[in-house]
């Protein structure tokens, strides 16, 4: 099944070491996220990177390092994301929101062969 | 660029150990064929000889011997070698040069043309949209990884570029968390690719992404391109393969 829709992508950063309430930050966002009900969020390591809550970070091998820059993207309508916003404003004590209008195109297979 | 027909091939003998301004003789001669634009030259070492001087030289005995023959061989039309041979004839000293009228049947061809850029691959600036595709690791299109698929699809249709970015955590329309394990032993991860090209490039692919994408988010947004641009294919690439 495919559709189309307008959509909103934000595309949070931070770091790897940020925390909330003593859970990884990221995670505490995607478990937010689908508490919400948001359609999807997906979270990135970069390799490398700085920004208003981490210093020059590059990822070397063996690194036990956790600072790593961390972005969550989070796609759904309008509405949905901005329920999602005054829980981020919380959440987010150094990190940047970047927000976008996207057009999307969902593809789902038939809802008998989910699972 | 060297056509069939006629032709002349030189022969340029040489000792291995002689200098030409403090560089080996061969390396100077083969660099001054390269940067002239010669279509293409060889260098021979011979196992034995004997020259003007009348000793012979081989590689009979273990220590290296410098002063093994060499040959350089490289064939070009008849006014471009004219134009070369006064350089060629200082450079080689006590070396001999034999010219020798030849056919060119069949002309050597570039393994890979140059300064044909790929139709796709035009300069492209200004507005321009980003296509973010987000698909599951494990996600299969014939048999073969979705991802890497969509990847060599997106190439064979000249999109300017794309790159795939796995995600350590996430979750889609099945609810169902997507983790990233230690040693990456899991592969079923989120997976995003990101491409950048015209609107006209990317609403041409879409077909293709309906067709291999049976479960996922395609999101389009307008960006602005600040810089697209790719190395300038070198003379130097052209005989240094790897």
């Amino acid at each position: 099944m495919k559709e189309q829709f307008q959509a909103r992508m934000l595309r949070i950063h931070f770091t790897e070491a940020d925390k909330w309430q003593g859970e990884v930050l990221y995670k505490a966002i995607v478990a937010k996220c689908m508490e919400l009900g948001i359609g999807g969020a997906t979270v990135f390591r970069g390799v490398a990177g700085f920004g208003a809550s981490a210093r020059m970070y590059h990822a070397r091998t063996l690194s036990i390092s956790k600072n790593a820059p961390v972005m969550v993207t989070v796609i759904d309508t309008e509405e949905q994301i901005q329920k999602l916003i005054p829980h981020l404003d919380q959440m987010i004590a150094g990190g940047l929101i970047a927000s976008s209008t996207v057009q999307a195109i969902r593809y789902s297979r038939s809802a008998e062969d989910s699972h | 660029m060297l056509t069939a027909g006629k032709a002349v091939k030189v022969s340029i003998y040489v000792s291995e150990g002689s200098t030409h301004h403090g560089m080996s003789i061969y390396a100077s001669i083969l660099d001054f064929l390269f940067f002239r634009g010669v279509s293409g030259a060889t260098v021979l070492k011979g196992v034995a000889g004997f020259g003007a001087d009348h000793h012979i030289h081989s590689a009979n005995f273990v220590e290296i011997s410098d002063h093994l023959p060499l040959k350089i061989e490289f064939i070009e039309t008849r006014e471009k070698v004219d134009e070369l041979l006064g350089k060629l004839e200082e450079m080689v000293g006590s070396g001999m040069i034999e010219l020798h009228e030849t056919t060119v049947a069949k002309p050597a061809q570039l393994s890979k043309p140059k300064n044909v850029p790929a139709p796709g691959h035009v300069k492209i600036e200004g507005k321009a949209k980003m296509m973010r595709i987000y698909i599951g690791e494990s996600d299969r299109w014939l048999d073969k990884p979705l991802h890497e698929s969509l990847l060599r699809a997106m190439r064979a249709n000249d999109l300017a570029g794309a790159t795939v970015y796995r995600g350590i955590l996430g979750y889609g329309a099945h609810r169902r968390i997507h983790k990233e394990k230690p040693l990456h032993l899991s592969h079923d991860c989120s997976i995003m690719l990101s491409v950048v090209d015209t609107e006209e490039k990317l609403k041409a692919f879409l077909p293709l992404v309906d067709k291999m994408v049976q479960e996922g988010l395609v999101v389009l947004s307008d960006v602005d391109i600040i810089k697209y641009t790719h190395r300038a294919q070198e003379i130097s690439e052209a005989g240094s393969e790897p």
